[in-house]
């Protein structure tokens, strides 16, 4: 009797194990899944409501019986898009050709080479990651308005420079540059200053055709930052001529506030570029992220 | 040997110095763009900031009028001395308990008798500092510092307990992970303007909301979300009522899109972290016979430690920064159960145009920043594990 128990017990912890084992893999699933639908739906939302008659917005339905795709037609035209976009791209681009410079050089600088004064200055650099930009908004403003110093032009508000200029550097592009940039083999310098290598030879065809991941990190960064922004466009743009997409979205959100479905068709239309890029470079960008460290 | 040792340093050495020379100047001039542009508007606006924050500032520059913007928010510099007076006895309560009289026989027991005592006057000292700070202060700014603390409470260890729970089960052999992954981020990158506006439709008062069809679904009643200034406490039937209540629910939806918008990040983070741990160690464990939770409890946490931290830093510095959801999904009639600092110091700037008032508030959330910075460095750098 005793024995047969024990031979039963045995073949039961046996047989279970991979039933638990694959009930325990169901749990991990659904629980990614669960995790999955709730990221998703804003955006399902978003786009099922941007395709549905404004009646069909109200009594709610998931679903538009018939997919209105006028709606992106008119919320372009009502919500003076075309503008919009059109500054939003220019910006952006500015921002992220200055935002590249000055990150890869002194990435370059902080990680590569030994100066004296670059452990004071990396640490300044990395201090203006914690500062709140309530501080900074305001003197900024004033700086950008002309009025602490004399700029060409008299003023910069709304124009392209005040837009572009203050984010041409930020100090989480350069850390992030300079952590990769440094784990490059030591080698690899002294052999191309034996051939008669100079920094910015070596660092254009060397160290940049091998950093393709950590760049593209800061370039999609920098694209999101300067393209989601909003608080300082509001503040130094008055007038359409290059306010950006953002801040004429909130503007539409204020004028279309009970039509729904152009809301939503507005903002599909201000997520697509951002789609677009992220999933072009999210591979290189998650690459980018487990390289350059935040390792534990 | 010896000289030829010699002769070769020299030449190398003279060569190392031409190279230190040019390493010099490269090294200046590569920064520099860098350096100009954060040295204008990073560091050169906090110094301005202060000085703006002396004057009747509003539009233009007025009077000199020394610290009366910093008096409009404390109430009398007395007032700050008995709260950071507080601050400073909980932490040196905090000190004694953990460390203090460890080399004693039965110090442990002392330190915590003592150490208890100094961390309940602390709190006592703060309580009274704050109530009297609040009598004669600017209510609108301290007002605006308790949302601040209920979103931040709200929205970071939400984040990083779910952030890393779902990082451990995508580091798992996940078919899709990659898609998983795709998706959580998607939050985070994408314009704040426009998922704000979404969450707007989803939690507006009307019936047929999204949000108030859901919780129908369970015989509640229909609410008014983004409108609704009441504590959530409140409404759950406790009676209590103002900011001393708890977060309100207009508050409690704006903190339900963070945790949306950032959990993503954090995922990212903990699962490159994830990858840094050796797999001997998870080996190990698994040949001594520990459970899967015994793993994730005794390796991956304090292994991860180090992720942890940098995520509740930057989240927290996040949230004092915060403010782009919150401008587009507030509402009138939430009141101020909805204002975070930097909404108000944005207000007090741009729609007040009172410059002055608004650079001081900002200083002062600076130095709180600053302040909660060094303060989690000490307290969680020591708990954190290095490996």
């Amino acid at each position: 009797m005793d024995n047969t128990a024990a031979i039963n017990t045995t073949k039961v912890k046996k047989k279970s194990s991979p039933l638990s084992h694959f009930f325990g893999r169901a749990i991990l699933y659904l629980i990614l899944l669960v995790g999955a639908v709730i990221f998703i739906f804003p955006f399902f939302w978003m786009i099922s409501n941007s395709l549905m008659s404004l009646g069909e917005t109200i009594t709610r339905q998931l679903l538009p019986k018939v997919p209105q795709w006028i709606n992106y037609k008119e919320a372009w035209e009502q919500a003076n898009f075309s503008k919009y976009f059109v500054n939003s791209v220019l910006v952006t681009l500015g921002t992220l050709a200055g935002l590249l410079l000055t990150s890869i050089l002194a990435g370059y600088a902080f990680g590569r080479i030994d100066f004296k004064g670059k452990n004071f200055l990396f640490g300044i650099f990395l201090a203006t990651m914690m500062i709140p930009e309530s501080v900074t908004l305001i003197p900024n403003y004033l700086l950008i308005r002309g009025t602490i110093i004399p700029l060409p032009g008299g003023t910069w508000i709304n124009t392209y420079w005040a837009l572009t200029v203050p984010f041409m550097a930020n100090a989480f592009s350069i850390f992030l540059l300079r952590q990769f940039f440094a784990q490059i083999p030591k080698e690899l310098w002294d052999a191309a200053r034996i051939d008669g290598c100079d920094h910015m030879r070596f660092l254009i065809q060397v160290v940049m055709p091998i950093s393709k991941a950590p760049i593209m990190t800061v370039l999609l960064f920098g694209f999101t930052a300067s393209w989601n922004a909003f608080q300082w466009p509001l503040l130094v743009t008055t007038r359409d001529t290059w306010r950006p997409l953002m801040v004429g979205l909130y503007g539409f959100v204020q004028e279309a506030g009970p039509y729904t479905h152009w809301l939503m068709a507005g903002a599909v239309i201000t997520i697509i570029p951002i789609l677009v890029v992220y999933f072009l470079t999210q591979k290189q960008f998650t690459q980018g992220i487990a390289t350059t460290g935040l390792k534990g | 040997m010896d000289a030829s040792n010699v002769s070769i340093n020299t030449k190398s050495s003279g060569a190392f110095k031409r190279q230190a020379f040019k390493d010099q100047i490269t090294g200046i001039l590569f920064t520099l763009p860098a350096l100009l542009i954060i040295l204008i508007f990073g560091i050169f606006p906090i110094g301005y900031s202060i000085y703006m924050s002396l004057f009747n500032w509003q539009v233009t520059k007025g009077a000199f009028i020394g610290d009366k913007n910093y008096l409009l928010i404390f109430g009398s510099w007395w007032n700050l001395l008995v709260l950071v007076t507080g601050i400073a006895l909980f932490i040196l309560g905090f000190y004694v308990w953990n460390r203090a009289f460890q080399s004693m026989k039965n110090g442990h027991r002392l330190a915590h008798i003592i150490g208890a005592l100094v961390l309940i006057l602390g709190g006592v000292i703060f309580v009274t500092g704050w109530g009297m700070m609040y009598e004669t202060g600017n209510k609108d700014f301290l007002n605006s510092l308790i949302v601040t603390v209920y979103y931040a409470l709200g929205t970071v260890p939400a984040e990083i307990v779910l952030g890393l729970v779902l990082a451990y089960i995508l580091y798992q052999d996940i078919i899709g992970k990659e898609v998983f992954r795709i998706i959580y981020f998607l939050p985070y990158i994408t314009p704040s303007i426009s998922t704000a506006v979404v969450f707007q439709i989803i939690f507006s008062s009307r019936e047929t909301s999204l949000a108030n069809r859901l919780i129908g679904l369970f015989g509640a009643d229909p609410l008014k979300w983004r409108f609704e200034p009441k504590p959530v406490l409140n409404l759950l039937g406790l009676d209590v009522s103002g900011l001393a209540g708890g977060p309100s629910l207009a508050l409690l939806t704006i903190i339900l899109y963070g945790i949306w918008s950032f959990v993503g990040y954090n995922t990212v983070i903990f699962l490159s972290g994830l990858g840094n741990i050796p797999k001997e160690i998870y080996e190990a464990a698994e040949i001594d016979g520990g459970s899967k939770w015994d793993r994730f409890w005794h390796i991956t946490v304090p292994m991860i430690s180090p992720v942890t931290f940098y995520l509740t830093l930057i989240g927290f510095i996040g949230t004092f920064k915060a403010f782009n959801h919150i401008y587009v999904m507030r509402t009138t009639s939430a009141q101020n159960t909805v204002v975070t600092t930097s909404l108000l110091v944005f207000d007090r700037f741009y729609k007040a145009n009172q410059y002055g008032v608004a650079t001081a508030q900002a200083i002062v959330l600076f130095a709180i920043i600053l302040g909660l910075t060094l303060a989690q460095n000490k307290i969680m750098g020591e708990r954190v594990f290095y490996g």
